[in-house]
């Protein structure tokens, strides 16, 4: 047991730049929405406006949460809860696979474990750096509300509700860690369970009950199933129950509980899913840096378009419920068309809303396949490839190319996904309006190249200038563009902030008239941007 | 005979770590040139100027005559490279990554040599080319590397350590496989710290430490400035013998009298090892006053490869350890 301190000062260590970035991010966040709320909707009839849209429409439940009436602090929680659980999960599960299969992976562990640390002392440091990091991000989430003027009861609640996500996560990050191989396919696992518990809260949400007023619902069972349904349902400012929680922790003692078992069994380097034998001879299309590229990139590649299909189903499916709501009231109408940032045909505008949603996901796939490249550099493969005759400027090129149609991929699953939803449903289906909806969705997806194939350019200009800090500040630059797009209005941040992301200047499918001028301008800058990066790769050393 | 490898004062810095600070190099065509140095004395770092992977910050070098920075493209047709430590993908099988290096480098053209030749390496370094990357041992790892580099004919090999890691039947192999590629004219450029690799396959050696080359030549110019041991039993010898012995043979180093106690006095009964160390072109002054006192015992040692890079790599030279001082 005396090396737990050391190894748990090491991970402390090893984090003292990221995680508090993350704490502050959380921090920040939790002080804005109190002030956005105030600021978007200051009186309550606004906020009962709201909330009634939201109540009856289940495209904005499936992104927010569960209403539960319409007090300042109420709202604040139905915004961004699910947002703040969200991001402490991947928080969680980066740092567990980040300090455990990663670790493995790398050699480093064998290390550790031939001391007398042994293999589980390790484990149950990282276990307690993780506790340590959700319970900071939690109390991060409950100061800033505080310091946003909200009540300490809910606070206190809200950031509780924040930690046992965290924890809960933490532990199917440590289980990913021990099912797959490779630190990246456990990201990837660890990914694809957050996106789950995302969606299972969403069908919850959306398909809840609402209340006599029209303010509040009780989601449905879905909910349950899901830690971040767990932390929407302790009805932070309403009523304030802590007891979902224990699930949060009861999956995470179970989840670590199955981590040590299989940890303390299995031999060093193995995992659950196993490595089967590969191909005597490569197959003819790996015969350059552009097919290595696209191999490595592959399974990740159908991942990212698989979601982009699931959010175009759910445009597709969901975008003319919210029609009906809006004939049915001026006021919620109205309310409805500020929130979009226009007034225009409400379907194209929501499939366009949740396109936006698209074009993030299409940007993040863009700069993981950038950041594969720089990947590649640091764990020394790309020394081999970079002795052959290979030119830089093509390297880059191939991995911008694999970025780009990783783009295609998503974009292209999204607009499927969207054109069958609008196919199949009862109300759209059948008439002329049909494909006019399915052009419309189409353009959205289009729509959302441009702002994705900036953020690539940026990622590679990143890589090309400054490679060894291009990993963390790639997925920076993405974060806080896609915050600013999807929260910035909300929030009334300024406009010169506004403008600094590309998603604000991605055109609007479906207001009176399309502005496609911005779209034109990120072009020419993705372009300028993606020759810049050429250019500069040459210049440098390689950087191990 | 035209030099493959040319530099003269590289310089290379790190911030304010000077990796290389005025290192000469020159290897002739077809020659198999070993390169030597402590750790960290800045081979790899040289070997990756050479390949340009980094741009020297001072100095010049050139490969086939060309900038390898600015050329590196066309060099690397002619260039096969194995690090001292080799990374391969993860999700690449050891087959794929062969076919897959060999492909970038065009020596798939041929496509019936290089099978043949593939097929011939893959089965005399007795790898299993269906493993994934990860799954390889380290000497496994290497031979992927060690096969990509010599399944297709290049002018110049560079490696880095190749054989770190491989066991001796490997190693074997390995020089045999060299042995064959130089032998149809190919350079070589081997770091290691091997010397009986180094002894084995090379025709001239260089030793650099801190950034810097120490000594160059071919290794018999090299034994040539070492030292040789002579050692004999003080049996039958007097005190005023020994203790003159210092004053009559100015050639000797190093003088130890007794059981390793340097001039701490002579044990006071029974027999002991006298051993000096005497610069090999002085050695004729020395035989003669040993055959004088009647020596036995006697013993003298040729400087073995290990003294010799011993000294090189222990002594304290003129140069420092790369400093971390402020920059010029
Ligand atoms: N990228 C780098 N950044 C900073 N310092 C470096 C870098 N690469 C090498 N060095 C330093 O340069 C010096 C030479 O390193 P190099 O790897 O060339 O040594 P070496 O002769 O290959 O040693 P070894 O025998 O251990 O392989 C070392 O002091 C090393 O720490
Ligand atoms: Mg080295």
């Amino acid at each position: 047991m005396n090396a737990l301190w050391p190894l748990l000062r090491l991970r402390i260590h090893r984090d003292r730049v990221q995680l508090p970035i993350w704490i502050a991010v959380f921090f920040g966040l939790a002080a804005l929405v109190v002030f956005a709320v105030d600021s978007s909707f200051g009186t309550s009839i606004e906020r009962q406006a709201l909330m009634r849209i939201a109540v009856g429409s289940p495209t904005i439940l499936i992104f927010r949460g569960e209403p539960q009436g319409a007090d300042v602090d109420a709202v604040a929680f139905f915004l961004i809860f699910a947002f703040l659980a969200t991001l402490v999960a991947f928080m969680s599960t980066f740092l567990a696979v980040r300090h455990t299969r990663a670790e493995e992976e790398s050699g480093r562990f064998e290390l550790i474990a031939a001391t007398p640390a042994g293999r589980l002392i390790p484990l149950l440091a990282t276990a307690l750096h993780g506790i340590v990091a959700a319970l900071a991000a939690g109390l991060a989430v409950a100061l800033g509300l505080l310091a946003g003027g909200l009540d300490g009861a809910g606070s206190t609640t809200t950031g509780g509700a924040v930690a046992g996500t965290g924890i809960a996560f933490l532990g199917v990050g440590l289980l990913a860690g021990q099912v797959m191989h490779t630190s990246r396919g456990a990201n990837g696992l660890g990914a694809a369970l957050i996106g789950l518990a995302y969606t299972l809260r969403a069908f919850g949400d959306a398909g809840g009950t609402a209340s006599a007023d029209g303010l509040s619902m009780s989601s449905a069972w879905p909910s349950w199933l899901s830690p971040i349904g767990w932390g929407q349902q302790t009805e932070a400012f309403t009523t304030n129950r802590p007891a979902p929680l224990a699930l949060d922790l009861a999956l995470a003692a179970v989840l670590f509980a199955v981590v040590v078992l299989l940890q303390s069994r299995r031999d060093l380097g193995t995992s659950l899913i196993g490595e089967r034998p590969g191909p005597q001879h490569a197959p003819r299309t790996l015969s350059g840096s552009l097919g290595l590229a696209w191999r490595l990139q592959r399974a990740p590649m159908i991942g990212w378009a698989l979601a982009g299909l699931v959010f175009g189903v759910l445009a597709g499916t969901l975008g003319e419920t919210v029609v009906e709501l809006v004939q049915s009231s001026a006021q919620v109408g109205e309310a409805l068309a500020r929130m979009a940032g226009g007034r225009a045909s409400i379907i194209d505008l929501f499939t366009d809303t949740i396109f936006g949603l698209v074009g993030v996901i299409a940007a993040a796939a863009a700069t993981q396949a950038m950041i594969r490249l720089r990947q590649e550099e640091a764990n020394g493969s790309a020394e081999l490839l970079l002795a052959l005759p290979l030119r830089r400027g093509r390297w880059i090129f191939d991995y911008l190319l694999v970025g780009t149609v990783s783009i295609a991929l998503v974009l292209l699953g999204a607009a499927g996904g969207a054109a069958a939803g609008l196919a199949s449903s009862s109300e759209v289906a059948g008439t002329a309006d049909t494909t006019a909806r399915v052009a419309s969705a189409a353009a959205s997806g289009v729509a959302q190249a441009p702002a994705a194939l900036l953020v690539l350019a940026i990622a590679a200009l990143l890589v090309a200038f400054v490679p060894r800090l291009s990993t963390g500040l790639s997925w920076g630059v993405l974060f806080v563009s896609a915050f600013i797009g999807e929260f910035g209005e909300l929030f009334g941040l300024p406009d010169w902030l506004l403008n600094l992301s590309p998603f604000t200047h991605t055109p609007t499918i479906g207001a009176a008239d399309v502005d496609s001028s911005g779209a034109w301008w990120m072009l020419g800058l993705a372009l300028a941007g993606a020759v810049a990066a050429g250019v500069g790769i040459r210049r440098r050393d390689l950087a191990l | 005979m035209s030099s493959v490898i040319e530099t003269r004062g590289l310089k290379k810095r790190f911030g304010r770590v000077r990796a290389l600070d005025g290192l000469d190099l020159t290897v002739a065509s077809g020659e198999v040139h070993g390169f030597l140095g402590p750790n960290g004395a800045g081979k790899s770092t040289t070997i990756r100027v050479l390949l340009g992977l980094y741009r020297p910050s001072g100095g010049t070098a050139t490969v086939f005559g060309q900038n390898p920075w600015s050329d590196a493209v066309a060099l690397h047709r002619r260039i096969a490279y194995v690090p001292g430590d080799v990374s391969l993908w993860p999700n690449l099988s050891g087959g794929e990554a062969i076919d897959l290096l060999c492909r970038l480098r065009g020596g798939t053209l041929d496509a019936a040599a290089y099978r043949d030749r593939r097929a011939h390496l893959v089965d005399a370094f007795q790898l299993d080319p269906t493993k994934k990357g990860r799954t390889y041992s380290k000497g496994n790892r290497q031979k992927v590397a060690l096969i990509a580099a010599l399944a297709a004919p290049v002018d110049l090999f560079i490696l880095d350590e190749p054989t770190s890691g491989l066991d001796p039947l490997m190693d074997a192999v390995f020089r045999r496989e060299l042995q064959a590629a130089t032998s149809e004219g190919a350079t070589v450029l081997l770091s290691s710290h091997i010397l009986s690799e180094v002894e084995h396959l090379c025709d001239r050696v260089s030793i650099i430490r801190a950034g810097r080359t120490v000594e160059t030549g071919t290794l018999a110019q090299l034994r040539h400035l070492t030292r040789t041991e002579v050692a004999f039993a003080s049996t039958g010898l007097t005190d005023a013998d020994l203790a003159g012995l210092a004053a009559r043979i100015p050639a000797a180093h190093d003088l130890v009298l007794g059981n390793g106690t340097p001039r701490a006095g002579i044990p006071r009964a029974g027999t002991a090892r006298v051993s000096f160390t005497a610069d090999s072109d002085a050695l004729p002054e020395v035989l003669p006053v040993l055959a004088d006192l009647r020596v036995q015992g006697l013993t003298v040692a040729p400087p073995s490869l290990e003294t010799l890079f011993l000294r090189h790599y222990r002594e304290d030279a003129p140069s420092p350890a790369p400093s971390t001082g402020p920059l010029p």
